[in-house]
């Protein structure tokens, strides 16, 4: 078992057990509750007296967290244990070969979720330079995303450690 | 040991009204009435988890679909835990809300699931058998 290691430092055995992936699919949920309370923080934030510039927060800043949350959804929904699973007999007609590509689709939604995000922060912030406490609803925009990202990251960890 | 139940059930109901307490003073003291939002969501708090432990089916280890029912619960109460902190920061960041309401809001909050958490901890033997 030890020949086949290719890192020096294993992981600790108590990132194997049960407790550890309850609390890390309880920290998933609150990081994406995170991300999502941080948007809908400047979406409030825009329709408040405390804004005093013109920019307000439209359906335009909410589609990447959309995608994002999609692709999660959808990296979720796919079973990981199908990702080997050719070699068995009883999964025939290429099921492998359909979580593959129902995952790639997944993490390209979610990609391009944080993508787009840095994408709207670009567009609307940083080239008409916006001063900064209007500047703050676009950094609110890249960190949900990237948040959603991160909570993604922690819930996938122990299953492909067990699929790959 | 019924006297150490009691007990129990005084501190915990005692450490409930404190929680309640706190969160209606923090509406009433400054008239917006927005932080009562806390009190829903740690009440709702468990209940995803518990719908979903009564659905998934835990002799099904081949499939682990129970366990996604399982994972399914567990994320929305995460979700709803941490909705119940990031609530009142939303709240007060807009000035909907003060700051002082703010931090009486979350401890309130706090307090409240702390009480159902260790309620549903000390009694889940009598429920199960």
């Amino acid at each position: 078992m030890s020949e086949d290691r290719l890192w020096k430092f294993r992981r600790p055995e108590w990132l194997n057990s049960v407790w550890a992936r309850n609390a890390g699919v309880y920290a998933a949920g609150g990081l994406f509750s995170l991300a999502f309370y941080i948007l809908l923080d400047s979406a409030v934030w825009s329709k408040s007296a405390l804004n005093g510039s013109s920019i307000h927060i439209t359906f335009v800043d909410w589609l990447p967290f959309i995608f994002s949350s999609l692709g999660m959804l959808i990296i979720n929904s796919v079973e990981k244990a199908r990702l080997s699973a050719d070699s068995f007999s009883y999964s025939g007609s290429g099921v492998a070969w359909k979580a593959r590509v129902v995952l790639f689709l997944g993490f390209a939604a979610l990609a391009g979720g944080m993508a787009g995000g840095v994408t709207v922060f670009v567009l609307r912030f940083v080239v008409p330079g916006v001063p900064f406490p209007a500047m703050t609803m676009g950094v609110e925009n890249v960190v949900a995303n990237g948040l959603v990202g991160l909570s993604q990251n922690m819930e996938d960890e122990y299953s492909y450690n067990l699929a790959l | 040991m019924p006297t150490a139940g009691l007990k129990t059930i005084i501190a915990l109901s005692f450490v409930l009204a404190v929680g309640f307490l706190l969160v209606i003073l923090s509406c009433a003291l400054w008239h917006s009435y927005y932080p009562l939002l806390v009190v829903a969501t740690y009440v709702l708090a468990p209940v995803p988890n518990w719908i979903c432990s009564h659905c998934a089916n835990p002799d099904d280890f081949v499939e682990s679909s129970g366990a996604a029912v399982l994972d399914l619960g567990r994320f929305c109460t995460g979700f709803l835990v941490v909705m119940g902190i990031a609530l009142p920061v939303l709240l007060a960041h807009s000035n909907l809300i003060t700051i002082p309401a703010m931090v009486m809001s979350v401890i309130g909050g706090l307090l409240i699931y702390g009480t159902i958490i260790s309620f549903t901890m000390f009694f889940q033997e009598e429920q199960e058998f």
